[in-house]
Formats: C-alpha cells, structure tokens, sequence
C-alpha cells in the first residue's frame, strides 16, 4: 500500500491510432484514477489530445486494466504497477 | 414506385442469353431494402434452397440498393447472394465499387443469374439489353488480367465484375472481383464460374430520383464531414491492419491454425511496422471519404492488404515474414481466393502434417514458400489443392482422425481473426451466423473490447449484445452503407430512417428499421431451413472446448456456456 502523499506510477501502452497520436508505444505516469491519467497525458501529449475530451477518452478510443477489463469511469482507480492500454474501441475490421 | 428504386430486377439465363424484367412490389422493397436483405428475399422466393449451389438452375444474385448512386458516403456497395458451395448454406458478400453504380444504372434494383452459358462467357448487361458473349480468350487469366481484356473488348466506360482461375476451378472459396475488390466470403466466385460466365459487365444511364434531394444532400455533407473525423481516424490513418498489435496484445490474434492467440512474430505484420519499412499509398472506393485502404509497396507492385488477410495467411500460417504475406494476399487477389478460408484451410492442413494425419511433409507452419505454393495448388485445383479446394470441413472428412476437431470453420466457413475463448460475446456471434463464422454479419467482438462484458467470461447478458450487432449489420449491409462508418453515429437507428427517408420518401421511423433487420436475420435463418439446417450447426469446432488457450488461463470456454448463450440467443431471437 502506497502512502497517502504517493501517487501510484503506472505503465501506459498505446496501441493503433493512441500510439500514433501519442508518437511512443509505451509510457510510465504518476496518476491514481484513470481520469488524472488522461488528463496528463492530453497535457503531456498533444497529438493525444484531441482524443481525449477533459478526462474521458473520445469515444472512438478505449482503455484497458491490465489486459483484463475495460474502464471508463474517471474516477476508476488506478494502483501502482498496473497497466493501461491504450487502443481503437472499433478493434475489429 | 418509390423513389430510390426502379422498381424491378433482370432475371436472366445466360443459358440462352435471354432476360425478364420482373416488378418488385414496393412491399417488398420497403421491408428488405436492397443489398443482403432484397437479395435473400428474392432467393426465398426462386425457391432454390434444395438445389446443389453449383446446380446452373440456383441462382447468383447482384442486389444494389436504394442508396446506390446517391452521394452518400461509402454508398457504392452491392451484395451477391446465392447459396454457398462452401457452407451449403445462405452466402451473401459485399463489395463496394463503381460496379454498384453502373449496374443500377442499368435500370434494375438486382440482376438475378441463372443456367450455364455454353462456354466461358461475358455476361454484358448494356442499359438494360443482355448478351453474353464469348470470353474463351479469358479463361485461365486472373481477375485483373480479364477485366483489363474486356476492357480492350468492351471499352472503358464499362465496369465489369470478374471470376479467376479459382472460380473457374471450383475452388468453393472463390469470390468475385471489381476493380481489386472482391464479394469474398462463401464462394459465390464457384457459384458464377459454375455457370461459365467469367465475368460480368454492367454500364447503363438510367438513373433513380431522389424524394427529398436537399435534405440527402444535406445528410450527405454532414456524414461526409464526420467520417473525417476521429472515429473513422483508425481506418483512414492506419488500417484495419492495425489491429494485428491490438489482438496479439489481447491474446486474440488466432496464431497456427488456432493453437495460440499469440504470435511472436505479429510486430513484422503490423501496419505500424509495414508502413515504416515501405513506401505506402491510400485509396477509397466510389463516394467514400474515409480511404482506408493501404497499400503497401513491394517487388510485384502495391499490395491492398486488410487485417483478415494478415491474420490468415500470417500468424494463422506461422508465417511472419511480411513481403511473402503480402504476396500470398496479392495472390490471392489473383486467382480469385477469399483470403481467410485459404489461410484457414492452409493452416488446418499445416496441422495435420504435423500431427502425421497428413502426407505432405513440405506443408509446416511457418513456411512461406509451402504458402505460396499451397495457395497455388488451390487456385488450380491440382497436387494438394484437389483436397483443400473444397474447404477446411470437406478436408477433414477426407482426412479422418477427427480431424474436424481442428478445422477452424462454422457450417464450413472458415473462422475470421477472432479468437472466440479470448473474446466470447464474439464467440457466440460466430456459432450462430447464418452465413457461418464471420466477422461482417456478427461485430459481437466490439461488444467483448467494451466494458458491458468480460470478454472471457461471457454470460447469458452477453447475448442482448450479440443480437444487436448482428442486427445493425443486417441493416447496414441492406442500405448498404460501409460498417466503418459506425462510429460516427450518435443515433443509429434515427440516423439510418433519416437516410432512408430522404431517398424513398417513406415515413420510416428507427423502430421500422429495428424490425427490418430482425426481419432480415430470420429471412437468413428461413433459407438455411429450407436447406436443411439443423441446431447442432450453431457451435464452435470442438478444440475451442478442450483447453483455455494456452497463453490465457482465464480465455476458457466450455460447450456448456457455448450452449447455453446459443440457447439465450434463439430464446431472444424467439425461434
């Protein structure tokens, strides 16, 4: 358990379109929601940000816990070591 | 007559050359459209369920659309229907080119084919007036090569739809090309070939009027205006091929004939890596804007290359080398090959080598010069292609060992690049197409890449989903308007009446069209129980059961819970 001053430091990956945008496939950040995640990754990126509307991904993208499940509440908390992915929600075609 | 429509079909027997203008009730065309569903119910009504799909007498049906030639985006679409060679059971594929446009100028809403011209024959369908004439000079040339000849023959302003040396074969996987394009999936190539009629040529002038021409123009700009947007970004910048990374990641790329769902080798096939290491151009069909074709420079020219042919003939092979998947997807184009079932029954054969159920020792995965040659032998029928021309299923009952345990097809169609233990709403999606296993009549996987499901554990509020992409499918492909165009819509159902509307001039509303599709899905349904369906066609090959797969302890699904989504899913559908 992390200390309540600590935020948890997470691995992004970015796969299609995210990966494009974001111009690295893979990206370590200090958030402990998925909603302070994007925001710092629409501040840090701005070929990302258009894709991302405040805290929420636009629709066209989605995000991924650890390979298991989808998230897309900002307020989703986010602990240390885990991984988001970032991908194209239409993945099929 | 309403708007948007002539009003009738050519039904034409190339046996004699001669054809019948036969009315479509307006009826009919409000409650099955165009595209998929006109065409199957103009099928249901040929009555031809029980014939043999190569039978001269069973028809091959061109449908169009009553947005075909509007100036909606991605409107350039027709289905081919028929009864598949492969399956047995209802095919319908689409294709989006100018030869939508053309051929409905001719003045009819489809062309329906039937008999066997006395030799390999053009069909030329010129405004309206038939005659088929003699293409002997065409026989054996690819699906380029022949329309290229024609064109010399007939001139350029005819578009002209094309079989190969597969169709020509039998080969019961062939599809039919335009312009590069092919109606892929189910054989309808063996279908056309079967009644010696090469190829098709279709020019005409006649055109339909729309009902309300300012508010489809104004339909057409805004839709136009999103598809440039982020939710189409994936296609237009990347390409389905993109999804290689994605699945591989997920544990869904199918890998070696569906033994794993990963893929070591999946970075050299991705359009990240083929566009960095190659020069690469965009294209788009007749009235698209979005342009999400890729095509990729090699030594034998640009290659137009999707995700599904990736998958099949790549990481399904074990072959991970991208200039000989690409060349294997370039011959395919060739011959005339629907892709995904010629790397499906390639890889089930490699299997089999490899297990010693199979004498053909050159036949391993990973070998890009045993592809190659495979798909060779496929295209002319001859050394081991006599056996895999037929398909993944009829192999295996001349194989034996059990191996249709392994043979990676639903009702003999050969299974898309979907995992279905790693993505199980996707799963049932494929067990219950009426077509047979495939990713264009089921988009069940967006469903899995979503939070409304976990993917590996589907359960019985899975099927809702399943349904509901299956049905906006059956619209979609009836309208027919392009499913890469799905993202942009805020309200599906009111977007597509809207649509509708301005063509027709009908009053249809977002509920009319829900009930068109279910109306479209169970007219499928119909024709495969006249064709002799029976419910035990509704699963998955028996390997996807045995074990999870084997880089995803949690991607396991067992007969029981594919049962019983199956089950769920016809309690819904109330059949």
């Amino acid at each position: 358990m992390l200390p309540s001053c600590e935020v948890a430091l997470m691995h992004v990956e970015f796969l299609g379109v995210s990966r494009d945008r974001a111009g690295i496939a893979e990206i370590d950040v200090e958030a402990d929601t998925l909603g302070r995640l994007l925001e710092t990754l629409a501040a840090r990126m701005p070929g990302l940000a258009e894709l991302i509307v405040v805290d929420r991904l636009h629709p066209s993208l989605a995000a991924n816990l650890n390979g298991d499940r989808f998230i897309s509440d900002p307020e989703t908390p986010i602990g240390d070591d885990d991984r988001v992915l970032i991908l194209s929600a239409d993945a099929g075609g | 007559m309403p708007f948007g429509y002539h009003g009738c079909y050519l039904r034409i027997d190339v046996s004699r050359g001669s054809v019948e203008r036969v009315a479509l009730a307006d009826t009919v065309l409000r409650q099955f459209i165009g595209g998929s569903g006109l065409g199957v119910r103009l099928l249901l009504d040929e009555g031809c369920a029980h014939l043999d799909a190569l039978d001269p007498r069973a028809p091959l049906i061109f449908a169009f659309s009553p947005l075909v030639g509007s100036s909606l985006t991605t409107s350039a679409k027709f289905a081919v229907v028929s009864k598949s060679p492969l399956t047995d059971r209802i095919n319908d594929s689409l294709a989006s080119s100018g030869f939508a446009v053309a051929g409905k100028s001719c003045g009819c809403d489809a062309i329906v084919i039937f008999g066997r011209a006395p030799e390999p024959s053009v069909l030329i369908v010129d405004d309206g007036q038939v005659r088929v004439e003699s293409a002997a000079d065409c026989a054996g040339m690819t699906c380029q090569a022949t329309d290229t000849q024609l064109r010399s023959r007939l001139g350029n302003n005819f578009r002209i739809a094309t079989i190969g040396p597969a169709g020509e074969n039998g080969v019961r996987y062939a599809t039919i090309s335009h312009d590069g394009r092919h109606a892929g999936r189910g054989g309808s190539g063996a279908v056309m070939g079967a009644k010696n009629i090469k190829a098709i040529a279709v020019r005409g002038t006649q055109r339909t009027e729309w009902a309300h021409p300012r508010e489809m123009t104004a339909i057409s700009k805004d839709l136009s205006q999103r598809s440039f947007g982020p939710a189409t970004a994936k296609y237009r910048e990347l390409g389905t091929a993109t999804n290689m990374l994605t699945f591989n990641r997920f544990g869904a790329l199918p890998t070696r004939n569906f033994q794993s769902g990963a893929f070591d080798e999946a970075e050299n096939l991705s359009a990240e890596q083929l566009g960095a290491t190659r020069a690469k151009t965009r294209e788009s069909c007749v009235t698209c804007t979005i342009g999400c074709e890729h095509l990729y420079a090699t030594d034998n020219g640009a290659v137009r290359v999707e995700y599904e042919s990736l998958f099949a003939l790549g990481s399904l092979c074990g072959v991970g080398d991208a200039d000989v998947v690409l060349r294997a997807s370039q011959r395919c184009d060739e011959l005339g090959l629907d892709t995904i079932s010629t790397g499906g029954t390639i890889a089930f054969a490699m299997e089999c080598v490899e297990r010693g159920w199979l004498d053909a020792p050159w036949l391993t995965f990973g070998s890009g010069e045993a592809l190659l040659r495979a798909i060779d032998e496929i295209g002319s029928r001859e050394g081991l292609g006599r056996l895999l021309a037929d398909g993944s299923r009829a192999a295996a009952t001349a194989i034996g060992h059990n191996s249709i345990a392994i043979a990676p097809q639903v009702k003999g169609l050969e299974m898309p690049g979907y995992e279905p233990r790693a993505l199980q709403t996707m799963a049932l999606g494929l067990a219950v197409g009426a077509r047979g296993a495939d990713h264009n009549r089921s988009g069940a996987y967006e469903v899995d890449f979503s939070d409304k499901v976990d993917r590996r554990h589907a359960t019985l509020d899975s099927v809702r989903h399943a349904i509901d992409t299956e049905d906006r499918a059956a619209l979609m492909d009836s309208l027919i308007i392009c499913k890469f165009l799905r993202g942009v819509f805020d309200d599906f159902h009111g977007e597509m009446a809207a649509m509708l509307r301005s063509v027709t001039g009908w009053d249809v509303t977002p509920d009319e069209l829900r009930d068109t599709a279910a109306r479209i899905v169970a007219a499928k349904r119909e024709f495969n129980l006249r064709a002799g369906w029976t419910p035990d066609e509704d699963t998955l090959p028996e390997r996807f059961f045995d074990s999870p797969l084997p880089n995803d302890a949690l991607a396991h699904l067992s007969r029981e819970r594919l049962d019983a989504l199956v089950a769920e899913y016809r309690r819904q559908r109330g059949w």
